[in-house]
């Protein structure tokens, strides 16, 4: 649900196909009936953007039913391993109570100086907190700011610790999560399924008995979801609803069970990891922000720290990090050089750069690996390219992004002119992966090590050649520099030129190139006194700047100038559970399923012989403490896999009362990453639209939201609202009465400069085409392959007519709602040409990380 | 559905289907040449010779067409010679296009003799290495002879090849090779009575020629019925202009029309117009039969086999 | 001196070939561009092409550059009513192989791993392997010159090597192997589609005694062999060759003596003293 694995993820697909064989289940939700449809047990067909309705459908029907509420296994892990006991305060409101918004709703502003964040509305999440009791004793947090205590900084955080949460572990109180989340899913009943989502009704049943059927000690059920679920105005939403009723199944950190995000490109996940996103920094702490408290070092700890999960390590994360970027310069005394690291303003994700660009806030932009002239909202984004003074296009071909500014349609029909574009655009032609030695991270969060297979040809650099020779340039041009600002590119350490007397960490493929060890090497970290002593995992970390780490999560994949942990090879023998430990290396600490622990039960036994994944091994005899030499009892956690818990943490064992990070856990919360240790039902903190995921109508929509007097959510994103590049449908406009979808081919790759230069796969799907519905096709006088006209709000392109009974008529409130879908591969560039899709998208998006809704809106088709 | 109907063509269009009909003269021509050779009369002879040229040249073009029409032209020699095992001999005899490659080698190889032979008749070649070939000498009755069945043969095989595939039309009735023969007969009779006549040829040889044209023509017909009839099953084939040549063009204007003017010689002395002269009729028939027979089965492409799947 | 045999010849090696489990295809057509690659064939009109409107199949069949071909069967009686069936196609390397038969150069070989061969450099283009295919599969290669297709990998076959369509198949749709070990896997798939309810699960070529003395690439099928444009009853094209004889040999003697007959009749005419019907 919420992906097309078979058409998007061929060669991972293979596993469900070999679970299949075995007797898997195979259900796929999806408003076409795909290649992934074809091969599954199931099809139900879906509208898009309808998939919250759909999943608390589930997860209404789950509680309710008769399985869930006999069998000892659900309530076991629910009370146990979620947070369904914890007593929510009492001022929290529901939609329920408010028509589809939650209490705390209030205006959003934009900042001047960076208008640009979208929202159109914000919520103060207060009153979405837990209830708790009175905080224990100790110095209050902000002395210890005023005082600049640390490192160590084990009191600050130990200042952070909240009293303890109130819980009732019978479910029964009417301000429990459990209790407030079945009364805000009581309305998601199958008949109203089948009336937002147009999913038959009997389908629907048969998706949830499966379900109930597949969950339990001996069985689990997983979901694989990808971009069909992210790219809404409240995606996240959709993925947090699917992981709420996973873990009312009792699916998550088990074998077969969770929520599985099928990433995109090769190494998104990495992208990720060691982001190049603008809103956290390695690792997944959030990146300074002016919008946050995050004043000082010690402010910045302060908001960020989760005192009583595995994040109360955050400031050693923190700290080590900082010694990466600044090494030497950065010292207990200058607060590691927090104060030269660059800080957010607001939302610079892709499109609110875009906006911005188009309201000229923006001079230029290095594109590097990215075409955004097509793959995002395309006339307002090349309107917007339009707008820079330069432009580096860094790509293997020439993109429609390098070529907008001549071959885009509206220069062709003469809407703009050449010469009146002021961008100078540069072109630098990049190798290709299979010409450089370098780590990819893909969906399993795996780390894969590659050699380089061939040089590349001609001029082509590396796109790390790039940014390392970009680097040491501007670092030269602010040597000098006495400004403040600019002391962050003063103390910046840069050490990754190949050491020609010292190959340990390899030579240089091109003139000028990296060494990618030792790139791999300020990941993985080491200790400050001695680069060649690796940090062998995130556990050496310290917080007194004796140890350098680039990203805590990585720290442990290359543990020493010879062990390349991502390199390795050995896959288990068939046989064996198959958690492939020496295949690669996964984050957190080469952990394959995360939150394993919840794989067995309270007392650390395996759920049930068939799902023994990690257990408690009480006899296990532990050496002792290498640090302090102290015997450790007997008892352990084995397994299949790296254990996701403290190693030698009893079940039974309980919290430090003045514990913080782990300690603060018992030896029965799974979670260790959240504050309680136990997964979230209900989220308190962390998302900026909602602690439960609610049904809301797409920006663009044909109907009426039929569950809330909200049609969509409160606090979504519309970027360069009213703007003229920027138009939207109303609610119903009968002049785009049809819904469309877009997504992917398994022929093409996203915006196709991969795969439409290439003979062999442009032939494969030569041509756009929108899919349409027998009915509709009939209706409008469009016989297959006839051209038509595909037009919204924001434009029109043309498409070949692939007339087809795998998409069509929905039933929704009552209304015949036609729904068609079209590949978003084609441009003007490469051997197989096709318009525009994104010329029809807007910049809408989600809020918690500003995705296009790109998924659902709405057009309308004519016979061209 | 025909199983036929899944399968490829073989793209043999306009280099073979030139070929079918001139090696189906000339090999009906070297036939008729031979009965001539061995039971006709002195009188016969300019018709022979006529013949015997028509069956060189024809041999030449057809072998000509054939080998243009190959993908590797300069590999026509690999159906004779094992190209690998060279000069090893490349025959299959379940294999019509392999004896059939053979038999064009050896029917213009008496082809060409029998032409010596008439050449020298005619005084236009006097070596006396030729004189033994010349008409009447036992030699040249030999050769007339083993001529004259590998005449029937080249006029008659390349309907068989058609049968030997897998395709629609051509493999779903064994009539082929007949139909091709007695067309191959009818179109040489045809060809040397427009011919014969400026090479002296008498009355009575044109007579018979013509009486034998006539009946060819019918047996023709039979064949053409019969085949049509065992292919009721895909009859469907035949909605499409190529159905309608058949009707018109081969039926019609190449044997009933003929026929026709043949009963009624009356009109036929009247003159005028190719409309007029069955023999034009029955070549432009012969033609038009391949043409049919090899458009109609070439363009049941894969398309249609889908629109026949659901 | 080599003579050349109708006979089949003895096999050295154990029969190899592929088992096509369309049940478990998903049409990513990833066996069509691994064979694109290994065997460097080009694509049509070098990619920039049209699209075809016959569901997701624009390379539309197997010819003399497409060795592998992905069929998308949409059987819908209504909007999501139905399913879509995806069938990778290939050469059958027929045990009785009608592009042998009819090939007049000895172009085609049977290879020691009972699999069928066409020897590029032997082929002249005479197209007979075409017609003579009872499935479709063989074309010319324009570049060639020649009538290529699937070669099973013969050239990786020789050094070990799993072929390449069947290397890149993610999901085992494509199996190969020795043939009598995959007939047996495939019989064991067929029952466990059948016990979960799909009775119309089939094996199409996998029997030494039926069709074209069994394929040496045979499928599991879940409708009639039409539906995925196979025929029912392969057969070789030589199956008319000695009744098509026959009829044309009788059809020469019939005109044979219609020649005769007129030069006798001309005679007794012109003793009787007849005229010349001109
Ligand atoms: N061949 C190929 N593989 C790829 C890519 C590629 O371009 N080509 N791109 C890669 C990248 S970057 C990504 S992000 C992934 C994306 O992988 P996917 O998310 O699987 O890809 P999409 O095709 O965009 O969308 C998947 C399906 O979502 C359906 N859909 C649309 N709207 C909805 C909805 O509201 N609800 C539900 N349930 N389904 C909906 C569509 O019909 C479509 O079948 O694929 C990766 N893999
Ligand atoms: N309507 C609609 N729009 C969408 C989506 C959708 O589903 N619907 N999906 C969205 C999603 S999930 C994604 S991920 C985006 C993708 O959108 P983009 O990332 O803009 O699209 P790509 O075609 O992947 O662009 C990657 C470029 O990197 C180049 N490249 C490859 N390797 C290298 C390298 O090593 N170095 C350099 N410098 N360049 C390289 C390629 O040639 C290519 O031009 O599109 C989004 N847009
Ligand atoms: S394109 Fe690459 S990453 Fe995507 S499925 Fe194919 S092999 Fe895997
Ligand atoms: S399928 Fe066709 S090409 Fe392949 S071996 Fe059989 S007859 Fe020959
Ligand atoms: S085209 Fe080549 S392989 Fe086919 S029959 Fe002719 S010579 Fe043989
Ligand atoms: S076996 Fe080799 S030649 Fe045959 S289809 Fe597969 S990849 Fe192509
Ligand atoms: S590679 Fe396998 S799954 Fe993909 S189309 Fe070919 S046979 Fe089907
Ligand atoms: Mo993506």
């Amino acid at each position: 649900m919420g992906s097309n694995m078979a058409e998007c993820h061929p060669v991972a697909f293979r596993w469900p196909m070999k679970a299949k064989l075995n007797g898997a289940k195979l259900i796929h939700v999806d408003p076409r009936f795909t290649r992934t449809s074809a091969v599954a047990d199931l099809h139900v067909p879906i509208r898009a953007g309808s998939d919250i309705a759909f999943l608390g459908g589930l997860i209404n029907y789950v509680i309710n039913s008769q399985r869930w509420n006999t069998d000892p296994f659900f309530k076991e892990f629910v009370v146990n391993y979620t947070n369904a006991a914890t007593i929510i305060n009492d001022d929290f409101k529901d939609t329920e109570d408010l028509e589809g918004v939650f209490s705390g709703l209030k205006g959003f502003k934009e900042p001047d100086f960076w208008p640009e964040n979208g929202n159109l509305g914000a919520y103060d999440n207060a009153s979405w907190a837990y209830k708790r009791g009175p905080k224990g004793p100790g110095p209050a947090t902000k002395d210890l700011i005023a005082k600049r205590a640390g490192p160590p900084f084990d009191d600050l955080v130990r200042s952070l610790k909240p009293g303890p949460a109130e819980r009732d572990a019978t479910l029964q109180n009417p301000h429990c999560a459990f209790q407030i989340l079945k009364r805000h899913f009581s309305r998601y009943t199958p008949e109203m399924v089948e009336q937002v989502c147009g999913s038959p009704k009997e389908k629907f049943i048969k998706v949830a008995e499966a379900l109930l059927e597949n969950s339990g000690r001996d069985r689990t059920s997983a979901f694989a979801y990808a971009v069909a679920w992210t790219q809404h105005t409240y995606g996240v939403q959709m993925i947090g609803c699917c992981a709420l009723l996973q873990l009312l199944l009792g699916n998550i950190g088990r074998p077969g069970a969770g929520v599985m995000a099928l990433r995109g490109h090769a190494a998104i996940q990495g992208s990720t990891d060691v982001p190049t996103l603008y809103h956290s920094i390695h690792g997944y702490l959030n990146a300074p922000s002016a919008l946050r408290p995050h004043e000082t070092l010690r402010d910045y700890m302060a908001a960020e720290t989760a005192p009583t999960s595995y994040y109360g390590n955050t400031p050693k994360f923190l700290v080590s990090y900082l010694k990466s970027m600044y090494g030497a310069a950065a010292t207990a005394e200058n607060d590691f050089g927090y104060d030269w690291h660059p800080k957010i303003l607001g939302d610079h994700s892709h499109i609110a750069m875009f906006s911005a660009m188009g309201d000229g806030r923006v001079k230029g932009m290095c594109c590097v690996g990215q075409n955004p002239a097509t793959s995002l909202n395309g006339q307002a984004t090349r309107r917007a390219l339009r707008q820079l003074d330069w432009l580096v296009v860094k790509d293997n071909w020439l993109t429609e992004t390098a070529t907008h500014w001549y071959l885009a349609p509206e220069v062709k029909n003469g809407e703009v002119k050449s010469a009146d574009i002021k961008t100078e655009v540069f072109f630098f032609p990049s190798t290709q992966i299979a010409e450089y030695d370098g780590s990819y991270t893909n969906t399993q969060r795996m780390l894969q090590w590659h050699s380089f297979a061939t040089k590349a040809p001609g001029d082509c650099r590396t796109d790390s050649w790039f940014y390392h020779n970009l680097a040491k340039r501007l670092r030269k041009a602010y040597a000098t520099s006495t400004l403040p600002r600019d002391q962050g590119w003063k103390n910046l350490t840069w050490d990754f030129d190949p050491d020609p007397a010292d190959p340990a960490y390899g030579t240089a493929l091109y003139p000028g190139e990296i060494s990618a060890l030792k790139v791999l090497r300020e990941i993985n970290g080491y200790q400050t006194a001695d680069p060649k002593q690796h940090l062998k995992g995130f556990g050496d970390l310290k917080d007194d700047g004796s140890t350098t780490c680039a990203s805590w999560i990585y720290c442990g994949c290359y543990p020493a100038p010879d062990q390349n942990m991502t390199a390795r090879r050995e896959p288990d023998p068939p046989g064996v559970p198959g958690a492939h430990l020496k295949w690669g290396w996964a984050w957190p600490a080469n952990r394959r399923v995360m939150y394993n622990r919840a794989s067995a039960d309270l007392k650390g036994n395996p759920w049930s012989e068939r799902k023994r994944w990690v257990w408690w091994d009480p006899n296990f005899v532990n050496p002792p403490d290498p640090k302090t030499g102290k015997p450790v009892p007997h008892g352990k956690w084995v397994g299949y896999d790296t254990p996701d818990f403290a190693a030698t943490k009893a079940p039974d064992a309980q919290p430090k009362p003045d514990g913080i990070g782990l300690d603060a856990l018992s030896g029965a919360q799974p979670f260790i990453m959240r504050a309680d240790g136990r997964g979230w039902l209900f989220v308190p903190a962390g998302l900026v639209d909602g602690p439960l995921p609610t049904h809301y109508e797409p920006h663009e929509s044909p109907v009426q939201n039929l569950l809330y007097k909200q049609q969509s959510s409160p606090v979504h994103k519309v970027w360069s609202l009213g703007k003229p590049w920027n138009p939207i449908a109303s609610v119903g406009d009968p002049k785009f009465p049809y819904v469309i979808s877009t997504y992917r081919l398994t022929e093409h790759y996203l915006a196709g400069a991969m795969s439409r230069w290439l003979p062999w796969l442009a032939e494969l799907m030569p041509e756009l085409f929108i899919e349409i519905g027998k009915g509709l096709a009939q209706e409008k006088g469009i016989k297959n392959l006839d051209w038509v006209v595909v037009s919204s709000p924001r434009g029109h392109i043309r498409a070949k007519a692939l007339v087809t009974d795998r998409i069509g008529v929905m039933k929704i409130a009552g209304k015949t709602i036609h729904h068609v879908g079209m590949p978003w591969h084609w441009g003007w560039m490469g051997l197989s040409t096709g318009d525009v899709v994104n010329d029809l998208t807007a910049w809408v998006g989600d809020p918690n990380v500003s995705i296009h809704e790109g998924k659902a809106f709405v057009c309308n088709v004519e016979r061209a | 559905m025909s199983d036929t109907f899944v399968t490829a063509s073989p793209h043999w269009t306009w280099f073979i289907i030139p070929y079918f009909f001139v090696g189906g003269i000339a090999g009906g021509a070297y036939f008729l040449a031979a009965a001539l050779e061995w039971f006709g009369r002195p009188e016969d002879r300019p018709v022979i010779r006529t013949a015997y040229s028509l069956a060189f040249w024809g041999a030449v073009i057809s072998g000509a067409l054939l080998t243009i029409d190959l993908g590797k032209p300069f590999r026509f020699w690999h159906m004779l010679f094992q190209s690998d095992n060279f000069p090893n001999v490349m025959f299959k005899g379940w294999s019509p296009i392999s004896f059939g490659a053979w038999a064009i080698m050896l029917f213009g190889l008496c082809a060409a003799l029998s032409m010596i032979g008439a050449w020298t008749d005619e005084g236009r070649v006097r070596t006396p290495a030729a004189q033994p070939l010349r008409s009447g000498t036992m030699l040249a009755k030999l050769v007339a002879g083993l001529g004259g069945l590998l005449g029937f043969f080249v006029a008659g095989y390349t309907g068989v090849l058609l049968t030997v595939t897998n395709r629609p039309i051509w493999a779903d009735s064994p009539w082929l090779g007949g139909l091709f023969l007695a067309s191959g007969a009818s179109t040489a009779a045809a060809a040397l009575l427009l011919l014969a006549p400026g090479r002296g040829a008498t009355a009575g040889s044109l007579a018979w020629l013509e009486s034998f044209d006539m009946r060819a023509l019918v047996i023709e017909l039979i064949l053409l019925v019969l085949f049509v009839g065992w292919l009721w099953p895909i009859r469907q084939v035949w909605l499409s202009v190529w159905g309608l040549l058949l009707l018109i063009g081969v039926v019609w204007a190449g044997i009933l029309w003929p026929l026709r003017l043949h009963a009624r010689p009356a009109s036929a002395a009247g003159g005028g117009g190719m409309l007029r002269n069955p023999a034009a009729m029955v070549l432009i028939g012969g033609f038009l039969l391949r043409v049919v027979i090899l458009l109609a089965s070439n363009g049941i492409q894969h398309q249609m086999a889908t629109a026949i799947r659901r | 001196m080599v003579t050349i045999t109708r006979k089949r010849a003895a096999v050295a090696n154990e029969a190899m070939g592929f088992f096509t489990d369309t049940t478990v295809c998903i049409g990513c057509k990833a066996c069509e561009v691994a064979c694109k690659n290994w065997n460097q064939l080009p694509s049509t009109h070098g990619g920039v092409s049209e699209m075809s409107g016959d569901s997701y199949d624009n390379t539309r069949k197997l010819d003399g550059t497409h060795w592998r071909h992905v069929k998308f069967i949409e059987q819908f009686d209504g909007p999501y009513n139905g399913r879509w069936l995806m069938m990778s196609d290939v050469c059958k390397h027929c045990v009785k192989a009608g592009c042998i038969e009819v090939c007049p150069t000895g172009a085609i070989i049977r290879t020691e791993f009972d699999t069928v061969v066409i020897q590029s450099d032997v082929c002249n283009g005479c197209r007979a392997c075409i017609a003579g295919c009872p499935f479709g599969v063989i074309d010319m290669n324009m570049i060639s010159g020649t009538a290529q297709k699937c070669t099973l990998c013969y050239d990786r076959m020789g050094v070990g090597l799993e072929p390449a369509c069947s290397k890149a198949c993610p999901t085992d749709s494509i199996q190969f192997g020795p043939i009598s070990e995959l007939r047996t896997r495939a019989q064991k798939r067929v029952d466990q589609l059948k016990a979960q309810g799909e009775m119309r699960a089939r094996l199409y070529g996998d029997d030494p005694n039926g069709p074209l003395g069994g394929l040496n690439a045979f499928y599991l099928l879940v409708d009639n062999p039409e539906v995925y444009g196979l025929p029912a009853n392969p057969q070789l094209p030589t199956r008319t060759l000695t009744k098509s004889g026959a009829m044309s040999a009788a059809t020469a003697a019939v005109l044979g003596v219609l020649a005769l007959v007129g030069i006798r009749k001309r005679r007794i005419d012109e003793k009787e003293g007849a005229t010349i019907d001109v």
